[in-house]
């Protein structure tokens, strides 16, 4: 599926690199993105696991430039070659436009390739792509190495389409850039296909052989099954569409709440923003009576307050006068107690006898005496 | 082939962009992508001149259609919304429409839950977008002619012809 931007002026094509586990995928694109001018390059982004195993997918942008007006890109996929890894692998095939299939040449993987081989047809059928519109080419790649199936071999077995085929060396970039130009140009005259179907028929001559991959009975079902409402005109698709609703509702009855859930929805919406809207009013209501409240328990505090100082202050003054008062009591105790000390003091034995005059007189007596022994 | 080409007219564009600056203002997220599930970016708005959307776009289409496989396997139809947490930049990803992926990258600026509720608005008003062009893509010119193939074809040969 091919994408035309025309509001960036962009064409975007999607080209996946398949094959079986270490055929050389990856080593494709690491090869592109070494060589690729740097004007034309965009990162190479490859999620692989620790041992350089690709886990989903490698991925390199590349923009060839203004064509007829238009940025030009081509998008390069690789998917996980290991048989365990499908489910990677086939969601990397979603909106493919253009396939390349890398084979591995070495006579031992050949089981390998058919392997994959009929993966990648069986994906594309799931998906519900017809094999012969899809661009796709043949790699046979590590050529120089030995015990290599011959081409002929290879073309019998993997490519009984005849589709277009390249020989490589992917590691020293032998035919690889062929490979690339190649599937590009086939995916772009795919493009003008679709958009000028007149010319269709030239294309299918160019790309693809009557031989076609037989798939499974079944699945024919399903791509029939598939392909028919896609023919059908758009009133028609609609009024299946109703019909396929209307069936659904009356077999589970969950889909139909759901359903019910889904239309009242909006309905809900618009009465929960009337709610809210009420809500957010009754707020500020609240928040404006509840500031007025604020407000006069202030004023009520204030006026508590400065009653509360005025009590404090008159009860700190009446302390103080109280304290006043009772201070010159106090005063008139520790005088008495002076007075009493004093008279304790002086009426004491020891210091009556220090204070006698007999005591002074004693002094001068030995004074005296101390005079006339000198003499 | 499964389906036609994809493709997208300015005035579509300019539609989409008009909802995802919206979604952008409303949700105070850092950008939007709308991206298709094959990879292909169909448009962008906001800050991603540091990103390079591309690989950004290939990369989210591919979580995506891996997350779906998860979805089938554990038996539901498609989880529509996915959600990534980092330490700074989340990434919220939800299905618009059949084909195509809304892509809202926002910080802590603002919430999960003011995010899903813009993408789900947002995402139904891209959706009807989507669908009138998908009606209206019949009437289109075709973009590709052969002219377009053969000056695509020289500019092949041009870029990669030293490289044989």
């Amino acid at each position: 599926m091919v994408s035309i931007n025309y509001a960036f002026r962009e064409i975007c094509c999607k080209i996946v690199y398949y094959g079986p586990g270490l055929s050389g995928k990856t080593t494709n694109l690491i090869y592109i993105h070494k060589k690729a001018p740097s004007q034309t390059k965009g990162e190479l982004i490859s999620l692989a696991t620790d041992a350089d195993r690709t886990l989903y997918f490698d991925f390199l942008p590349l923009d060839i430039g203004q064509v007829q007006g238009f940025s030009t890109k081509f998008q390069l996929y690789t998917v996980p070659g290991q048989v365990y890894y499908n489910a990677t692998r086939k969601l990397v095939l979603r909106g493919v436009d253009g396939l390349v299939f890398v084979a591995d040449s070495q006579a031992a993987k050949l089981e390998e390739n058919i392997e994959s081989m009929h993966n990648l047809m069986e994906n594309l059928e799931e998906y519900g792509y017809v094999l012969e519109e899809l661009p796709m080419i043949m790699q046979y790649n590590k050529r120089d190495l030995e015990e290599v199936s011959s081409i002929e071999e290879l073309e019998r077995v993997l490519n009984p389409r005849g589709l277009l085929y390249f020989e490589a060396v992917a590691v020293k970039g032998v035919g690889i850039f062929d490979t690339l130009k190649c599937v590009s140009k086939l995916v772009l005259e795919k493009a003008r296909g679709k958009s000028e179907p007149e010319e269709k028929k030239e294309l299918v001559s160019v790309v693809a052989q009557p031989k076609v991959f037989v798939p499974p009975s079944a699945r024919k079902e399903e791509l029939e099954l598939k392909s028919v409402p896609e023919k059908v005109s758009e009133s028609e698709v609609l009024e299946e569409r109703a019909e396929k609703e209307l069936e659904k509702a009356e077999s589970v009855d969950k889909v139909e709440e759901v359903e019910q859930v889904e239309q009242i929805k909006p309905i809900e919406k618009a009465e929960k923003v009337e709610k809210i809207e009420k809500m957010e009013e009754a707020e500020r209501v609240e928040r404006e009576e509840k500031i007025e409240e604020v407000e006069k328990l202030k004023e009520k505090t204030l006026i508590q307050s400065q009653s509360e100082i005025k009590r404090e202050t008159l009860e700190a003054k009446k302390a103080l006068e109280k304290e006043i008062l009772e201070q010159p009591a106090e005063v008139a105790t520790t005088e008495k107690t002076k007075h009493f000390l004093q008279e304790k003091i002086i009426t004491s034995p020891m210091l009556k006898q220090k204070k006698t005059k007999s005591a002074w007189g004693g002094f001068l007596w030995r004074w005296i005496e101390k005079i006339a022994g000198r003499r | 082939m499964q389906e036609d080409n994809l493709i997208i007219y300015e005035d579509e564009i300019e539609k989409i962009d008009r909802a995802l600056i919206k979604l952008i203002k409303g949700a105070e997220a850092k950008c939007a992508l709308l991206v298709d599930k094959d990879g292909h970016l169909i448009t962008r708005q906001g800050f991603t001149h540091s990103l390079d959307t591309t690989a950004l776009a290939v990369l989210l289409a591919g979580s995506f259609a891996s997350t779906r496989e998860i979805a089938r396997l554990v038996g539901e139809p498609e989880f529509s919304v996915l959600f990534h947490q980092g330490k700074r930049d989340h990434i919220h990803i939800s299905l618009v429409g059949e084909r195509s992926i809304l892509v809202i990258i926002f910080d802590d600026r603002t919430t999960i839950g003011m995010v899903r509720l813009y993408a789900k608005e947002c995402g139904e008003e891209l959706a009807s977008i989507l669908v009138q062009a998908l009606q209206g893509k019949k009437k289109s010119e075709p973009a590709i002619d052969s002219d377009f193939t053969a000056s695509a074809e020289d500019r092949l040969n041009d870029i990669f012809k030293d490289e044989n």
